[in-house]
């Protein structure tokens, strides 16, 4: 070895020592991301790679009693604007942004979305307001309209450059084959709201922007409805195309389910209220504008109609409601036609109420079938600056229990009342409960309101700030007596409170569900019918209430209403003063009265006189339930 | 030394290194394998591996013809190699000759044709005179106007590239050259200062901004991955994920997800080894990385061998430049080190870069076969 190769050997030694270290460092990395880390990369790797998309599941149907359609669902072509293309990303992101000088220009918008805009007849705000909605999960195209007309669809996408990010998919809605019909029932549908998918986080399986029922039975029935979304797993590549499909797994389409609704009683049970605002309109009531009507199988407690005036047609919720069409179903000029007043109103009950009254004084001894009670139209027995009128202020004269039932004499009912005031065991309020007032009917719709049944222990707490009105007076018994006062019902609970009657006392729980159908069309599972409430009444007393209740229609404040009716009908009507308003007609009763099948609740806001107004509508009711000819009848029945 | 008297080779065989050889053959066949997998599924995928192929064949033409000439002839044509070496740096840069890619002129374009990248052989060309400057001083470098002057060989070749700019292989050439001045004998006082000078210089170019933006993001992108995270922040994120993937053993060659569904960039060229690792794991990775070893170790041998200062110059400078290049293609990939579009010796696609690195074995074989005489 020569001189220099010896003075060369230590710096090759530094050199060899570099390149060891060099190698020597990017193995241990290699080790440490490799080895040590993989998985966690393995995933990054995977979740780059594979996306999931969501199999929309189509949801089920609602039928009526008979398998016809309520509400079915057909394919239409929508338009959707996807948030990933860069213009949209760019005006999403800006709008969402806390700095408010940084919000999108009309011209921006004009620019973005003024030919989508005109092609759809909207406006580019409204547009945006669809496309930048932050609910919608990120990535999911923001559906903007729907029913897109087939030549809007080719200029869609024949000049796709002209309108960025917009998609077009054939998408299932919701078809109303009638119409508005049974809308309260029904409910309508809309994308899930956070605070619903909040409180079903997880459970099942939503993603924001799901359609979901919001009212009605499409709420109530929701998990049989909905089904089980499918999932697809695709791999993309790095610009997001898919390139195959790695998993899938089908959607599960949601049940079918019927209700016990039958189309043509419900179509009826429309016509007769809209038949008694005309009527009222008719008859000088001009703010007659709303009202209720509910049919109930007396022994099943099965719902066969429940009609709620004024209504609204669900079609305008498809695709997203356009905010103007939100406020206008909301402001009060409207009357809130997407209230459910059947089951979501709670109104005094006037005279219906006397049933209660009449069968506590019964059932208490406090009267007796015969009993006479003496009219003068004035009743003073609390004393004279006590004094209170009967509707009739020429009065009855000498009136029997059952005549004052028939004829609706206030006097006798205010001398019941002031009876249990006597006895100081609020009575009234015991046998309201037992027909179920004040409390919720359970029916297996949303929204219920559960009323008031008010007594000494309510009055006090409900003035707790106002001591002088917290005591219990005869006159609050006396009031309620008639049905006035403080007692407030649903329709609905009025019904179930004449099928308790009709029914042997026995009140069958309520319900619009009859039963889940399979994907086979068979019987998966029926509503279990169950008792809501046993009321106790004597077959004798419910015997005697029955027998005024037919005087009702046949003699007394309801004969106009059921002249030439070929059926028995045991009814009563009411008329209820609400102070600054016009009176409410009420009409309840059930039929037939030997053999009762339905019981009936017709009420009218501001409507006037039950008999004039609530009972033509019961009997039209009635007589497509019993499969009579419907009569116009017309009466100026000036009883109450 | 038994072979100490033998004034010469006489024979082909004794002029054959045959482990340099080996570990060449070795790498160029698993860089094929892996090139044919990372080009496998884009457009004209075939067609790339055959140019592969060729610029394999192409490569063999310098290696032959540098094995063939004796290196000492080169020691006498210095001027004319620095000449050569400027000319081939300016060359993308004169009208009509060059042509832009990435932000660079760094390619000899003749009438519309893309013929090679200048800066590839330059490479050897600047070993060649840097040995021949260095060995000067015969292997004990310890004057500053020594240094200076050193220094200023390559401080031109410098001006030169990051004209084009092309700082990836201007850090090729200091690698090479601080090679080449450890093995020249150069003083560890002046490494410091050297060493002190190019942190301010680095920090001087930073603090002020002297680099185009999109240099400093792939600079400093190593140091923090947030920044230009749509650009080269989601490159090497996505080699990061790339590699750690791989795993132990590998997803298959032709099965890594990563390249195949185009989430990896440059995958053929400078983050080839990011396919190596999702495709072949650790495994094949430290396969790679063993046969870069014995390939150095083998060159280090021989340059020890070198029966002349020039002649261990000349092999330490192409250990310089093969080293580096390993430590910085795959420490980028792995987040250690600054992006720079620096090919992985024997393993990324391009001719360039394959002529370069087989003529630098042929220049090391040259050294080896002429390791007996005077």
């Amino acid at each position: 070895m020569t001189t220099f190769q010896q003075q060369l050997k230590s710096r090759f030694a530094v050199l060899g020592a570099i390149v060891l270290l060099v190698l020597g460092s990017l193995l241990l990395r290699l080790w440490s991301m490799q080895v040590l880390s993989g998985e966690s990369y393995a995933l990054q790797a995977k979740n780059n790679r594979i996306r999931e998309i969501s199999l929309e599941a189509p949801r089920g149907r609602i039928l009526d009693r008979n398998g016809k359609p309520l509400v079915t669902n057909r394919a239409t072509l929508a338009v959707s604007v996807d948030p990933a293309n860069d213009i949209v990303r760019s005006l999403i992101v800006r709008a969402q942004s806390s700095n408010k000088t940084d919000d999108p220009t009309r011209s921006e918008l004009e620019r973005a979305f003024g030919g989508l805009a005109t092609q759809l007849g909207m406006t580019p705000q409204e547009v945006f307001a669809k496309v930048s909605d932050s609910r919608v999960e990120a990535l999911r195209p923001r559906l903007v309209a729907i029913d897109v007309p087939l030549e809007t669809v080719s200029i869609l996408s024949e000049r796709q450059q002209e309108f960025p990010g917009v998609r077009i998919d054939e998408v299932a809605v919701r078809e109303y084959p009638n119409g508005s019909l049974a809308a309260h029932v029904i409910g309508y549908t809309g994308e899930i709201s956070e605070s619903q998918f909040t409180a079903s986080e997880g459970a099942a399986g939503y993603e924001l922007g799901d359609i979901v029922g919001k009212t009605g039975a499409e709420a109530q029935f929701e998990n049989v409805l909905q089904g089980d979304k499918g999932k697809r797993l695709i791999e993309v590549n790095a610009r997001g195309k898919p390139q195959r499909v790695i998993d899938e797994q089908p959607a599960v389409a949601g049940r079918d389910i019927r209700l016990t609704i039958d189309i043509d009683v419900q179509k009826a049970a429309e016509q007769a209220l809209v038949g008694a605002l005309n009527e009222a309109h008719r008859q000088n009531f001009p703010n007659a504008k709303a009202g209720a009507a509910v049919v109930m199988d007396v022994k099943t407690g099965e719902i066969v109609a429940m009609a709620s005036v004024p209504t609204y047609e669900p079609t305008v919720f498809l695709g997203g409601i356009r905010p103007g069409e939100w406020a206008k179903l909301n402001e009060k000029s409207s009357e809130y036609p997407l209230n459910n007043r059947a089951v979501m109103a709670a109104y005094p009950p006037a005279s219906t109420f006397k049933v209660i009254t009449g069968l506590a004084g019964l059932q208490y001894k406090v009267t007796n079938s015969g009993k006479t009670y003496n009219c003068k139209g004035k009743w003073i027995e609390m004393g004279a600056q006590w004094s209170k009128l009967c509707w009739n202020h020429a009065g009855h004269g000498t009136i029997s229990f059952e005549g004052g039932v028939e004829k609706s004499c206030d006097t006798v009912f205010y001398e019941i009342g002031y009876e249990f005031y006597k006895r100081k065991n609020e009575e009234i309020q015991v046998v309201s409960r037992a027909f179920g007032l004040g409390s919720d009917t359970k029916i297996d719709l949303p929204g219920e309101v559960s009323g008031r049944v008010p007594d000494a222990a309510w009055k006090k707490s409900y003035n707790a700030n106002y001591p002088e009105y917290q005591m219990w007076l005869p006159g609050d018994t006396v009031n309620m007596a008639i049905g006035q006062g403080d007692m407030l019902v649903t329709p609905l609970q009025m019904t179930a409170v004449y099928a308790g009657i009709a029914n042997g006392g026995v009140v069958m729980q309520p319900h619009v569900l009859k039963d889940v159908l399979a994907s086979d069309g068979t019987i998966a599972k029926s509503f279990k019918q169950t008792v809501l409430t046993t009321t106790g009444m004597s077959s004798e007393n419910l015997a005697i209430m029955t027998n005024a209740l037919v005087r009702v229609t046949t003699q007394g404040t309801a004969r106009g209403a059921f002249s030439g009716f070929d059926a028995s009908v045991a009814g009563k009507t009411g008329t209820a003063q609400v102070k600054g308003k016009d009176d409410m007609a009420w009409f309840c009763g059930y039929a037939p009265a030997g053999a009762p099948k339905y019981a009936v609740a017709v009420v009218i806001e501001q409507g006037g006189g039950g008999g004039a107004v609530a009972a033509p509508a019961g009997r039209n009711i009635l007589a497509k339930l019993l499969g009579l000819p419907a009569v116009n009848v017309r009466t100026t029945d000036p009883s109450r | 030394m038994r072979h100490v008297e033998k004034p010469r080779w006489k024979s082909v065989r004794d002029s054959v290194n045959v482990s340099l050889l080996l570990w060449t053959i070795g790498l160029l066949v698993y860089g094929s394998v892996v090139v044919a997998s990372a080009t496998s599924g884009m457009t004209g995928g075939p067609g790339m591996f055959k140019r592969h192929l060729l610029g394999i064949a192409i490569g063999l033409v310098p290696m032959i013809v540098a094995w063939a000439v004796d290196y000492k002839v080169l020691r006498h044509w210095s001027g004319p190699l620095m000449v050569a070496l400027s000319f081939l740096l300016i060359s993308p840069r004169v009208p009509g000759l060059g042509a832009a890619a990435k932000g660079a002129t760094s390619w000899l374009q003749i009438a519309g044709v893309r013929l090679f990248q200048p800066s590839e052989p330059a490479k050897l060309l600047l070993i060649v005179v840097m040995a021949a400057l260095i060995a000067d001083f015969e292997g004990k470098i310890d004057r500053p106007k020594d240094v200076v002057r050193i220094m200023g060989y390559l401080a031109v070749a410098m001006v030169l590239i990051l004209w084009q700019p092309d700082l990836g292989t201007g850090l090729v050439f200091i690698a090479i050259t601080m090679t080449m001045l450890l093995v020249g004998g150069m003083k560890g006082r002046y490494f410091a200062v050297l060493a002190v000078v190019g942190a301010v210089g680095i920090g001087a170019v930073l603090g002020f901004h002297l680099l185009q933006q999109y240099q400093e993001d792939r600079l400093l992108v190593f140091v923090d991955p947030t920044r230009d995270a749509q650009g080269a922040g989601y490159n090497l994120a996505q080699a990061k994920i790339a590699i750690g993937s791989g795993g132990v053993s590998g997803q298959g060659l032709g099965s890594g997800t990563q390249g195949n569904l185009l989430f990896l960039p440059e995958r053929h060229t400078d983050f080839i080894f990011a396919v190596l690792g999702e495709e072949l794991g650790f495994t094949g990775a430290l396969l790679l990385l063993g046969l870069y070893l014995a390939l150095l170790v083998t060159a280090l041998a021989i340059a020890a061998s070198s029966r002349d200062l020039y002649g261990a110059l000349i092999v330490a400078g192409v250990i310089g430049m093969w080293t580096f290049q390993i430590l910085e293609n795959i420490g980028m990939s792995l987040g250690m080190m600054p992006i720079t579009g620096i090919p992985l010796p024997f393993l990324s696609f391009g001719s360039s870069a394959m002529v370069t690195n087989l003529g630098g074995v042929g220049l090391i074989l040259s050294v080896w076969s002429r390791r007996y005489g005077t």
